[in-house]
């Protein structure tokens, strides 16, 4: 070896040795045919021998450790499930059994099922994981546990009784998963560690279908193996997982996901930005989405709206909610986001194929009838047509013509109903009606001064809802207000939580999506839990409103069962009420460019088969498992 | 005591002194942003599903308390600095409870490992053509290629990192443009695998030595041309010594006393990072880290990183201070 070259090699281990860079398998080197690749959004994760998923912040969550090796009483898909159901007994062998007033839940376990290390789980799993985290304040759902909890028991090794603090038709909650809940713990392991908080839980025992095969030192890629006895798991009664190894990486930013599924070498893109999924869709002749033409992404139950501050004037002003409402050219801010790949909703609640059919299409009605008084006119702001008018301008553009639906129901469905149609006459009379003048060309507030609006952005972490706030505010701007798009770094902590902003678009509404039970978000809404001006404002109302209908309506929810058929009528009421009281602008649903490549593998989710949501960070995505088919002979 | 170990003794006063300036202001400054871990923390927890506002007060309450942030803003200062003198840099407070020491000591090696190299590259090329073109003041060549690293030098290092990635990485793509190795790589200490982190770290390298280069230059080229009018130049000149002798032995050999000062100075600074090639180049080193740790708000891993660049800079030029006196004659302690 020459010289230079020694030189080189012995630096560079002096420096390896420095890192602690061990020996890992390289998952290149697995059978590609049997591997399933995909992105972890969490990207590279800085503290990667953490799997103590019991403690926050602690090490990755999707790196395949929620969606492959963990597990708990139930699931609510956020479409349509396997088995035909959104929700499914998990771990549970049945839905939670509640005494007459809610205080109390009793769970009945599977029987037959076991830990990765041969370990049969039982009900002291869940005793052990609800008392520890009450014990060790810190713990993820250590407070939710000891807020709610006033006991827990295994009355037989199938059987868990949690008797509650206060009653709480929705305690089962905290044991579903959406994209996340409370994990169960394997009790055998963690009750011989000293400090369940300081417990790396380094190769960690599995109640899933899969196992830890090995990780990157440095935090980039993560591999597990299907579990030789994966029958003994809770997913084998959907059938047998396909792939034999899954691995999550961190394949860089966007152009290099593209570029990694157009070489087949990442098999699910997580999200992408339109321009690439456009690309992808264009070069490539394997790629599954969600649409299989426009808007191709996955509408994931979160809604994107105009976040008005309603503790700050005017706009704790309905009628100046509904003029900035009128101001907006929804298909313009469409084109400008999300590049027309959106789908819109006019009411309070993301348009998931389910709540597509539990409310939207159902609602269509009471939009098309519904009015607002001026002051000087009663008005209908809905327009149906404008999912169909977005279709026609996609429609024009050679690139997409063919890949735009013609049927009116996959067009609703794509791009949604309708929308309000822009109306700047009516929101002047609005604002005159709410004291504001018009003075050479600029609004002025009751008061005299200018009308100014700062709309608090992302910025480039999440550039498609700047370009949407950006547009927003310069057609405010065009109609005679002072209003600017101010980005904020942080947005969530240094603007919503604290109350220091004007008007954010972020969202407030987040659903189960598959269910169209609205407590998931609706229950923190609740006037108890707004905060005065200036403190920090808990989660989820970042609008801060409160109104007494919207309790009612909230306490009649709580004293009901989730399933109860009465929660859909009440959920129509919240709807038709924040129509009216407009204190956020809802938008579109928060589409996520997920890919799939079909080189290696098939039978990924569509909004043809919607068995569970292809996003794969969401930890249901463990049902892709079991419908994945091999492409190619081994 | 002797007049040098009195001299000794103010420097490491002074040292001192520095030290605990720069981490005091580091800490308030920290301590004084807008972003706060714990509400980072909350953040992910809601993000996990859980909404319940009492639970989240609750937790808000625990993890005040787990993170070591009761208390006033002068109590956490007390008690960071009861805990500092014991070594001890705390849990990271967004990798929570993994000790800042073991994140750090994890990217620590990839930045010292390209700044060493590119540092030693930088200052070996710079006082060489500064030594040669100060010497040889009419070659065209070396004036050329004087040229071309002085008209770099105001170009800001990130500026030049983005033109060597665009270049090599998209238009000319013969080298990596992310990470410390092939994120396929076969973690087996291998001579491929070398090779492959050599190659990671070309771009990240080549976009500080080309930029650097040109100031050692500028300083070795008057430095030379102060010396070689020196009567010793003069007469070896007249005394018919070979030219590349005079140059070795009578002319950079002197003229590289500043410029080993300006050298351990630089290498001090190596805990620094360099925070926008680690983030263009996406190199896992602590200037990646430092950014990462400010968008999440850690303050302990800021102030680890940070208070690691300050006993850095003021470690090396408390050295340079002590052994100045013992190297140069022309420095005499009073």
């Amino acid at each position: 070896m020459q010289k230079w070259k020694r030189f080189a090699f012995g630096f560079v281990l002096a420096t390896l040795g420095l890192t602690g860079l061990a020996t890992a398998e390289d998952y290149t080197s697995l059978p590609r045919k049997e591997t399933l690749i995909v992105e972890n959004p969490e990207g590279t994760i800085k503290n990667p021998g953490w799997f103590n998923i019991w403690v926050n912040g602690g090490g990755g969550v999707s790196t395949g450790l929620q969606q492959l090796t963990m597990d708990t009483l139930w699931y609510i898909d956020p479409e349509q499930g396997l088995g035909g159901a959104a929700w499914d007994n998990s771990l549970a062998a049945d839905k939670p059994q509640y005494n007459a007033d809610f205080t109390e839940m009793t769970v009945k376990l599977r029987k037959g099922l076991y830990w990765s290390d041969g370990v049969e789980f039982t009900a002291d799993d869940v005793v052990y994981t609800v008392k520890t985290q009450m014990d060790h304040p810190g713990m993820v759902w250590s407070a939710a546990f000891s807020v709610q909890v006033a006991s827990v028991e295994a009355t037989d090794p199938q059987t868990v009784v949690f008797k509650l603090k206060k009653p709480n038709s929705r305690f089962h909650a905290i044991f579903t998963v959406r994209w996340n809940g409370a994990w169960i713990m394997p009790k055998h392991v963690f009750e011989k560690v000293e400090d369940p908080l300081r417990y790396d839980f380094a190769n960690p025992v599995s109640l899933g279908a899969y196992k830890l095969k090995a990780y990157d030192p440095q935090g980039k890629w993560y591999t597990w193996e299907k579990r030789d006895d994966w029958q003994r798991t809770s997913l084998a009664r959907f059938g047998e997982p396909a792939p034999k190894y899954v691995t999550y990486t961190d394949p860089g930013p966007p152009d290099k996901r593209t570029i990694a599924q157009l070489e087949h070498n990442l098999d699910i893109i997580h999200d992408n930005t339109p321009e690439g999924m456009f690309t992808l869709k264009e070069k490539s002749k394997t790629i599954d989405t969600w649409f299989p033409g426009f808007p191709f992404a996955h509408p994931d139950p979160t809604l994107p709206a105009v976040i008005f501050n309603t503790q700050e004037a005017p706009f704790d002003n309905a009628d100046v909610r509904w003029a900035l409402a009128l101001l907006i050219d929804i298909k313009a801010v469409d084109m400008a986001s999300y590049r027309g790949a959106a789908t819109l909703s006019a009411l309070g609640v993301p348009p998931t194929a389910a709540t597509m059919k539990d409310y939207q299409a159902p609602m269509q009605d009471w939009l098309k009838d519904f009015e607002i008084d001026t002051g000087k006119s009663k008005i209908k702001p809905y327009d149906p047509t404008v999912g169909q008018q977005i279709a026609d301008i996609l429609r024009k553009q050679p690139k997409f013509k063919d890949q735009i639906p013609t049927d009116p129901e996959a067009i609703s469905g794509a791009f949604g109903y309708g929308w309000w149609k822009p109306n700047p006459k009516a929101a002047g009379e609005l604002l005159e009606k709410a004291g504001f003048k018009k003075s050479g060309g600029k609004w002025l507030t009751p008061d005299g001064q200018p009308f100014k609006i700062r709309m608090t952005v992302e910025g480039d972490t999440r550039s498609v809802f700047t370009r949407a706030g950006t547009l927003i505010a310069q057609q405010w701007a065009a109609f005679g207000i002072d209003a600017k798009a101010v980005p904020a770094a942080k947005l969530w902590q240094t603007a919503l939580q604290p109350g220091d902003f004007q008007v954010a678009i972020a969202w407030s509404v987040e659903t189960w999506g598959g269910d169209p039970d609205l407590s998931f978000f609706l229950d923190s809404w609740h006037s108890q839990f707004v905060a005065k001006k200036g403190d920090v404002q808990p989660p989820r109302n970042w609008q801060r409103w409160s109104n007494p209908e919207l309790d009612k309506i909230i306490e009649s929810i709580r004293g009901i069962s989730a399933d109860d058929p009465k929660g859909m009528e009440l959920g129509k009421d919240y709807l038709k009420l924040v129509a009216k009281e407009m204190p956020t602008i809802p938008l579109m649903s928060y589409n996520v460019f997920t890919s799939m490549d079909t080189t290696y593998w098939t039978g990924y989710p569509t909004i043809k088969d919607p068995y569970t949501d292809p996003v794969p960070n969401w930890a249901n995505s463990r049902l892709m498992m079991v419908k994945l088919k091999p492409a190619q002979p081994k | 005591m002797t007049p040098y170990l009195i001299f000794v003794l103010k420097r490491f006063g002074q040292f001192l002194l520095v030290v605990f300036l720069g981490v005091t202001i580091t800490f308030f400054v920290t301590h004084l942003t807008p972003i706060d871990p714990v509400e980072e923390s909350i953040g992910a927890i809601t993000q996990m599903g859980q909404s319940d506002p009492n639970a989240i007060e609750l937790m808000r309450q625990s993890l005040r308390e787990l993170y070591g942030m009761q208390g006033s803003i002068w109590q956490q200062y007390l008690h960071f600095w009861l805990r500092l003198a014991t070594g001890d840099l705390g849990p990271s407070l967004s990798a929570f409870p993994t000790p800042v020491s073991t994140i750090i000591l994890r990217s620590l090696p990839w930045t010292i490992g390209l700044m060493t190299v590119s540092t030693l590259i930088t200052f070996v090329l710079g006082n060489a053509i500064g030594a040669l073109a100060g010497y040889y003041r009419k070659d065209m060549v070396l004036k050329a290629v004087s040229l071309v690293f002085i008209a770099m030098l105001p170009i800001p290092y990130y500026i030049l990192a983005f033109v060597l990635l665009i270049v090599f990485g998209f238009i000319w793509p013969v080298l990596p443009i992310n990470g410390g190795y092939e994120m396929n790589a076969n973690l087996d200490l291998s001579f491929a695998l070398v090779t492959d982190i050599l190659k990671h770290s070309i771009l990240p390298a080549l976009s500080l030595i080309l930029v650097g280069a040109g100031s050692w230059l500028i300083g070795m080229r008057a430095l030379v041309s102060n010396i070689i009018t020196d009567d010793y130049v003069v007469f070896a000149e007249l005394g018919g010594v070979p030219k590349g002798k005079i140059l070795r032995s009578y002319i950079a050999r002197n003229a590289m006393v500043p410029q080993f000062t300006g050298l351990a100075m630089s290498l001090g600074a190596i805990f620094n990072g360099t925070v926008i090639t680690e983030i263009v180049f996406g190199y896992p080193g602590i200037g990646n880290l430092l950014i990462e740790a400010v968008h999440a708000g850690d303050y302990s891993l800021v102030l680890g990183l940070s208070a690691l660049s300050i006993v850095g800079v003021a470690a090396a030029v408390f050295i340079i201070d002590v052994l100045s006196p013992l190297i140069d004659p022309r420095i005499k302690v009073e």
